[in-house]
């Protein structure tokens, strides 16, 4: 079976059940939403999506191989994960920041070829960053920051994007601009998984929406089929879904 | 200035540095006696201070500035902290520990390579020690779990010196705490420099997976850095390093702390190119420190680990000062 | 902290007194202390060279004590004589147990101590510590003057003048230094330095005016060129950096058969014993001269 497929997804911690099963596949082009509330198991599920966490039991495959089969670096090639709230940790400048999205692809030791920085310099004008380049990186404000982690996640190009939180503490204007081009790597063919607080983004920009609670999956739906009553169930909160031409808005009640 | 261009400078004072060291001491040479002595040995004044004291001697300080510097940046990439540093995590208290049991309690007597051994299992066990107490991360566990080790580490240190045989023992076990590389020999050199050589050269093979850590574990580990095992070969590395050093010249702080330090902004910040300006910096600054002890001695000899720390640790105080504030 | 415990033990070890205690003393200002008796019966000394020239006077019943120290025959002159009496580790508690009617310290007995014993109104007498011959006979003809012992003390003083008269007749001026390694040399100022000199040597390490324990590495040695090396006798099971010094490259290919050795205790304390080293030292220069080992073993010099 093609694309990232995820089937019986059992993760403990502790006494805590994290995640109780959770089965669901992704298909190429698709933008999938992961929404839940606090402690919902979304970040865990992003994290063994990404491989970087083993499930107790069940597995997810790559187009029909294990995760566990696939070597760090061969799997690094193919997804990227962006974990939440991502920092660099040195001063270094954004397009090197950028330039470690690289790093699979490159020899043990060596240096980032020209064919290479022309993958850099695309990701920097796709992210908006060219003027910014030169910055480092620690001085980026927030939405700066985000951009330039995106745009580390999307230099080498990969099948499959993870993405825990992209707008957790953007303005507006930023969160948009970071769903919107989750949006463009989906419809470029791409398979894109974020987990999402904001409702009204989630629901305007993803394809498909996997709504996660205790652990278990309690719907997966085209974005379209998100209804108030999902909602009631999912948050404990009545609300009302209003789309229209300007996108999709959530009001609570 | 580019990497490159660094470390060619470095590299040109390191020779500078360590022909510097052949001529100077007690005992001044001519420039054109020393290079006899070093095309053929022999049993001239020249001669035999240069073979058998200044050249042992130089190359251990080399190896060890490297050692410290390598693994002062090794472990500051690791750790994403720049506080990390061999000397503050307890490493170096460790293994000086372990090189004191080995000295003192008549191991070295029995197996000769019992000191650079106990030296590097004491440097181990504190490594492994500060790496499980400062994983939740921050400065603040950082400096914590080093200071924790240290106090361990020097608990048994104040035990060895109350044991000690006698008061030459104990007044010996001080001096060499204070750490020196006087009377270093050719038998110190093949005990220690094996050791170190191995030792760098795991701290090197790391170099990559530094760059990646730049963007925090999680991301690092995305990218196919195998963390575990990254995380065990800066551990053996520096204890291998580390371990040997200590156990050549006694505790010397603060080198690699200062050395990646200086050269960071060199490198753009990028904490796997620090590594090798670190180790040729270390180097240079542990021989001004050497050869600085020799013309500075007068009567007592002003130890190596007592110079470096007098210059270190106002270094660490601003490092801490700065630290806080652009980070609370 | 470090500083300071270097520098107590520094003090204990340099002074060439192996104390028991290191620390300041106080000067002697308490009118009210208690005189001692004339004919003592009961001495307890507390300080390992004071010991020695207590053991060397006076009979053991006259003796309470002596510190542990002196029953270990790496330092102690007088193992057999301070296994007749008993033992003390220089404890206020001991001093109270022992009842002596004369206690004996050092310089270097802890001011504490020394006041505490005072307020007992215990005597005390505080012994110099002595670094030269001259010194040895003055401190020996107070001690036993304060011990009521002085018939003992000439005879010691006559046998220790009539060695350094020997050792004096026939100086080698061989050039040597006093090299135990650790980085350290004895020179101007220390008895070390004065038994080489009365063994009829020229010690190297004193020859640009360095005084007390001065560096003295391996570079030194080199360029000092002593013909001859001396070193103290340590336990052939002693750890420590001083074996290391031993296998020193330096000491092992030119000085082999050029290093003589000379007991730790006659240069730790001094004593009037300490000229029996100064003969065995006189006897292995000769012995030394007479192999035309009177030129430093470099070819340079």
């Amino acid at each position: 079976m093609s694309g990232l497929v995820a089937s019986g997804l059992e993760l403990t911690r502790g006494k805590k059940r994290i995640l109780a099963g959770v089965s669901a596949a992704f298909a190429p082009g698709s933008f999938t939403a992961v929404i839940g509330p606090n402690g919902a198991g979304k970040s865990t599920l992003m994290g063994v999506l990404a491989g970087l966490l083993k499930p107790d039991a069940g597995d997810v495959t790559l187009d029909g191989t294990k995760l566990a089969q696939l070597s760090p670096r061969g799997l690094a090639k193919r997804r990227a994960y962006l974990p939440q709230n991502p920092r660099a940790e040195w001063p270094i400048s954004v397009e090197r920041l950028v330039a470690l999205g690289l790093t699979p692809q490159l020899p043990f030791f060596g240096d980032v070829a020209p064919d290479e920085k022309a993958k850099v310099s695309a990701a920097l004008v796709a992210c908006d960053l060219t003027a910014l380049k030169d910055q480092q990186a620690t001085t980026l404000s927030g939405g700066e920051l985000a951009r330039a982690m995106l745009a580390r996640a999307i230099v080498g190009d990969p099948e499959y994007l993870l993405v825990d939180e992209p707008t957790a503490g953007l303005d507006p204007r930023h969160a948009l601009d970071a769903m919107s081009r989750l949006k463009a790597r989906g419809e470029a063919g791409r398979t894109v998984v974020a987990a999402v607080h904001d409702l009204g983004l989630a629901l305007g920009h993803a394809t498909r929406v996997i709504a996660l609670r205790g652990g278990k999956v309690l719907a997966d739906v085209v974005a379209a089929a998100v209804d108030a009553a999902l909602l009631k169930a999912l948050y404990d909160v009545d609300a009302r879904i209003v789309r229209d031409e300007a996108g999709v808005s959530v009001r609570y009640l | 200035m580019s990497g490159r261009l660094l470390n060619i400078g470095l590299f040109v004072v390191l020779v500078a540095m360590a022909l510097a060291s052949l001529l100077a001491g007690r005992v001044w040479l001519p420039p054109a006696d020393v290079i006899a002595a070093l095309s053929a040995p022999d049993d001239t004044l020249a001669g035999l201070i240069v073979s058998e004291l200044r050249l042992p001697r130089l190359i251990l300080a080399v190896a060890v500035g490297a050692s410290l510097g390598l693994s002062g940046a090794v472990l500051q990439g690791l750790l994403r902290n720049p506080l990390a540093e061999a000397g503050l995590l307890g490493v170096s208290t460790g293994a000086a520990l372990g090189a004191v049991i080995a000295i003192y309690y008549g191991l070295t007597a029995h197996f000769a390579l019992a000191t650079p051994l106990l030296g590097l299992v004491g440097g181990f066990i504190a490594a492994a020690l500060a790496f499980a107490l400062s994983r939740s991360g921050g400065t603040l566990a950082l400096i914590l779990a080093g200071a924790a080790v240290s106090s361990v580490a020097g608990a048994g240190l104040a035990l060895a010196l109350n044991l000690a045989p006698n008061p030459y023992a104990a007044f010996e076990i001080t001096t060499w705490l204070l750490g020196s590389l006087s009377d270093r020999t050719w038998d110190h050199v093949w005990l220690g420099l094996p050791f170190m050589a191995v030792g760098c050269g795991m701290l090197f093979l790391i170099g990559p997976s530094l760059d990646a850590l730049a963007l925090g574990e999680a991301q690092a580990e995305s990218l196919g850095v195998n963390l575990k095992r990254v995380r065990l070969t800066a551990l053996a590395g520096t204890a291998m390093a580390v371990g040997a050093a200590t156990a050549v010249t006694g505790a010397v702080g603060f080198i690699g702390l200062v050395a990646p330090h200086l050269v960071r902004p060199f490198v753009g910040y990028r904490p796997g190119r620090v590594l090798v300006p670190s180790a040729l910096l270390g180097a240079v600054l542990l021989l001004a420190a050497d050869v600085t002890s020799r013309l500075i001695s007068y009567n007592t000899e002003i130890k190596l680990g007592v110079i470096t720390s007098i210059i270190g640790a106002p270094f660490f105080l601003f490092l801490v000062l700065s630290m806080r504030r652009r980070a609370p | 902290m470090r500083a300071l415990g270097l520098s107590l033990i520094a003090a204990g070890v340099i002074a060439g007194a192996a104390e028991l205690a290191a620390g300041p003393s106080l000067p002697p200002h308490d009118a009210a202390a208690a005189r001692p008796p004339s004919h003592p019966l009961r001495v307890m000394s507390l300080n390992q060279c004071a010991d020695q020239i207590v053991l060397a006077l006076l009979p053991p019943e006259r003796i309470t004590s002596v510190t542990w120290l002196n029953r270990d025959p790496l330092t102690s002159r007088m193992v057999a004589e301070a296994e007749r009496v008993g033992v003390n580790h220089g404890q206020a508690e001991e001093v109270l147990a022992q009842r002596p009617d004369l206690v004996v310290t050092g310089v270097y007995t802890t001011g504490a101590l020394k006041v505490m014993l005072r307020r007992l109104g215990i005597p005390v007498y505080e012994a110099q510590t002595p670094e030269s011959f001259p010194a040895i006979r003055a401190v020996t003809r107070a001690l036993a003057e304060v011990l009521d012992a002085k018939d003992a003390a000439e005879p010691l003083i006559a046998a220790m003048d009539a060695r350094l008269a020997a050792a004096a007749r026939n100086p080698t001026h061989l050039r040597v230094a006093a090299w135990d390694g650790g980085g350290y040399a004895p020179g101007v100022g220390t008895l070390y330095h004065e038994i080489l000199v009365a063994a009829g040597a020229v010690n190297v390490a004193a020859e640009d005016g360095v005084s007390q324990f001065a560096e003295f590495d391996a570079e030194a040695v080199i360029e000092t060129a002593p013909d001859v090396l001396v070193q103290g006798v340590d336990r052939a099971d002693a750890p420590g950096l001083r074996r290391q010094a031993e296998r020193h490259p330096l000491a092992r290919s030119y000085y082999a058969d050029r290093t003589v050795t000379v007991p730790q205790w006659a240069y730790v304390c001094g004593t009037p014993y300490s000229a029996e080293a100064v003969t065995v030292l006189a006897e292995a220069f000769a012995e030394m001269k007479g192999k035309g080992l009177d030129t430093p073993p470099f070819a340079w010099r």
